[in-house]
């Protein structure tokens, strides 16, 4: 019996040797992210979670690296020669320049090729990132805006708490009476305040059931070759809104993107905001029980505009490595991050939505919808928008969202009209598609 | 180059005509290192910079489609251009010279010994060690619009970084705030320089503390002050981190400087041909600027 037993432990020794790969060497994947602060803390503990259930087997090596814009510039910079992950985070406007790099591996692959049940993710979501009948990406980190206000505020203004403002004609009524000014006429506190963000110009022409470029909003296989958002007045609405917020002395301008508005939305300074449903947390926190935050859906630009918010936030590409195990490792990762459990932490820990409906199912989620019911009108605007307002596809994304953000500051300083400022701003746009598309 | 170099040595035997040839080569042997690396950095970078300005390049920055003068061209005749060619001739003068006055009177303030001088005059130096990208975030939140530290002190609501006629300002403040420090350490430095029986028989004449300041101090230290100031633009110049972080160029174009704007068509919108036309514009102005301030120098600099 002994000696059986040592001759086993010979061999399994041999064994050892001969057949290193199942028993030492796990399958290494790179991943790429580009979260921060507790958002980062919290992809960490998931991938942590992922190498401990798979030890031996899969190892994911996870990477922050930067901003959205940092990461796809080092994927760009990094694609001449050889793919520098397996599995990586994209921003949503970063979608069509991966579809035509040609160095995404479309998840559809992967899903055709096991079978794998997609009617768990949420079809808004999903609509995003489906171009030709094809998942590209799996979505991961979804967030969509909402307007933000300072029930606390409302109720010391006469305001219904309960009943947040749904157009911008509501908005600039209840601002006038939450606006707050000194002895002096100085204004100490802001009825709406909101930031310079691109991101809010291209929901609003969804929620106007508008398109942003042409070629069925850059989604068809032909991709866009102009935008049309001076042709339909859309940017045009837009701009008017700013214009009369600003000449009626009821915004301050709180700069580009959302960090100085989430700031003042903070202190108390501005009662009413928009911001990404991926601030919730944040914004909970930060606040504590200085007042009661509201949350209500994006608002329209007229009162009876029909469209529909698109999903922001980023997704999950798989890389062409061309090495098979470990693009199989990465679609395994990539189901585990999706997976009802996993996907309710997410929500929990940030604010970006379940992915998967299933997770509304969970403990978790329930008890956390229960603690934060603000996180409850995200789901419901979600769930009340529809897949054609998914929103636009654009190579030049990048560019186009920052022209919107200057002609805007041109804007409101004066230097240019609402027309000249669409029609200045269309030709930008459109000058880059051409040159990008004559390049590429 | 290199080829050459070794079959002439190998082919030719070490007789004496071999011999000279070698001394001849010899020296450029020794530049070889230096001028290799020089090659790799610099002149390669520069000459493919030249070259891409005359294309149209595609994703990966290759280029792609011959687009002859057009970039050029292109520049000269949008307005944004000539906004950001004024912008950063604008930053360049507030800044080389609003540090260098801020730099010169700190350290004329800590010239002479007195309780607590080295803690002053290490707070003066700090900006040295402060990196630009987190004093440009904790700028920030001191130009805040609504909960700013500097409208809370001063009562005011003006709205620093985001209104044309301030923003400038307002970064140009950062960076001298920025730049003050090194200023401090060298014109500290230079003053200390000065030798004290100039100011001695300068009293003796009944000479003034501002008599003496302009006709004993500032000529004594014009070579520290003329370096500063090179500095000070060239530094300034190059400013970026304290605009992306602060402006990211707005509001329009008010703080889009030239590096800057090179920055975004480059890294941004991925058009790397108006990014190198630029580059190569911004390289005549300098060249041009720094051909000017050494003609300056022999008039008024005293060594």
């Amino acid at each position: 019996m002994k000696k059986m037993l040592s001759l086993c432990l010979i061999l399994a020794l041999f064994a050892g040797l001969v057949l290193p790969v199942n028993a030492e060497n796990p399958v290494e994947i790179i991943f790429w992210h580009s979260m921060g602060g507790v958002n980062g803390e919290a992809i960490v503990k998931m991938v942590d979670d992922f190498n401990k259930a798979n030890e031996g087997k899969i190892k994911v090596n996870v990477e922050y690296q930067g901003t959205y814009d940092d990461a796809i510039n080092k994927v760009k910079a990094a694609g001449m020669s050889a793919m520098p992950a397996d599995v990586m985070q994209i921003y949503d406007i970063g979608s069509r320049f991966m579809i035509d790099s040609g160095w995404a591996l479309p998840v559809q692959e992967m899903i055709d090729a096991e079978n794998y049940d997609i009617s768990q993710i949420e079809p808004n979501i999903a609509a995003y990132y489906t171009i030709d009948n094809k998942l590209y990406s799996m979505p991961f980190n979804s967030s969509t805006p909402l307007l933000y206000y300072n029930k606390t505020a409302f109720a010391e203004a006469g305001l219904d708490p309960d009943t947040p403002p749904t157009n911008f004609d509501e908005i600039i009524e209840m601002a006038e009476k939450l606006t707050i000014k000194d002895a002096d006429g100085k204004i100490t506190r802001w009825g709406y305040g909101m930031g310079n963000y691109g991101w809010f110009f291209e929901q609003w022409m969804g929620k106007m059931g508008l398109h942003y470029v042409n070629n069925d909003n850059g989604r068809s296989e032909e991709p866009a070759t102009k935008v049309v958002f001076d042709e339909n007045g859309g940017a045009a609405e837009v701009f008017k809104v700013w214009k009369k917020l600003f000449d009626e002395g009821i915004i301050t301008y709180l700069g580009r993107g959302n960090t100085d508005a989430k700031a003042a939305f903070i202190s108390g300074d501005i009662v009413i905001t928009l911001e990404s449903t991926a601030a919730l947390k944040s914004l909970l926190t930060n606040v504590g029980d200085d007042f009661e935050i509201g949350t209500g859906f994006f608002p329209n630009i007229h009162p009876d505009d029909k469209g529909g918010v698109s999903i922001g936030g980023g997704s999950l590409w798989m890389l062409q490595t061309g090495d098979d195990a470990r693009q199989k490792a990465a679609w395994e990762f990539i189901k585990y991050m999706i997976s009802p459990d996993v996907q309710a932490f997410w929500n929990a820990q940030t604010g970006y939505f379940p992915i998967t409906v299933a997770t509304h199912e969970l403990d978790a989620f329930k008890e956390n919808l229960e603690k934060y019911p603000q996180f409850g009108t995200a789901i419901r605007q979600l769930h009340s928008t529809a897949p054609e307002y998914a929103g636009s596809l654009l190579s030049v994304f990048p560019e186009a969202r920052s022209l919107v953000e200057t002609y805007t500051e041109r804007l409101i300083n004066g230097e240019v009209t609402v027309d000249e400022a669409v029609e200045k701003l269309a030709a930008e746009v459109n000058s880059a598609i051409e040159i990008y598309n004559l390049t590429n | 180059m290199q080829k050459q170099v070794s079959t002439a040595s190998k082919s030719v035997p070490h007789t004496s005509p071999g011999g000279r040839l070698y001394d001849k080569l010899e020296p450029y042997l020794f530049l070889l290192p230096a001028f290799s690396v020089f090659s790799v950095f610099l002149f390669y970078p520069f000459l493919r910079t030249i070259y891409l300005s005359f294309f149209l390049t595609d994703k990966f920055g290759n280029a792609k489609v011959f687009w002859g003068v057009r970039n050029y061209t292109d520049l000269f005749a949008s307005s944004s251009f000539w906004a950001s060619i004024s912008v950063t001739f604008q930053f360049v003068l507030i800044v080389a010279f609003g540090s260098l006055i801020v730099g010169m009177i700190t350290s004329l303030l800590t010239a002479r010994e007195y309780p607590g001088s080295t803690i002053i005059s290490a707070s003066y130096a700090m900006p040295v060690a402060i990196a630009s990208a987190a004093a440009s975030m904790a700028f920030r939140m001191v130009f805040h619009p609504t909960n700013g530290l500097l409208n809370i002190i001063f009562g005011t609501q003006i709205n620093w970084l985001g209104s044309p006629e301030w923003a400038l300002f307002s970064v140009s403040v950062v960076t001298i705030w920025l730049q003050s420090g090194i200023n401090f350490i060298f014109i500290s430095a230079g003053l200390r320089g000065v030798p004290d029986e100039l100011y001695e028989s300068a009293s003796i004449d009944g000479a003034g503390y501002f008599k003496k300041l302009f006709s004993i101090t500032i000529p004594s230290i014009s070579p520290t002050l003329f370096f500063q100031v090179i500095i000070n633009i060239i530094n300034a110049f190059q400013s970026f981190s304290q605009i992306r972080l602060l402006t990211q160029g707005g509001p329009g174009d008010a703080t889009n400087v030239i590096v800057y704007a090179i920055y975004r068509d480059a890294f941004f919108n991925f058009r790397f041909g108006t990014a190198a036309a630029r580059s190569i514009i911004l390289f005549l102005i300098i060249f041009i600027i720094t051909l000017i301030q050494f003609r300056f120098e022999k008039r008024s600099v005293h060594y």
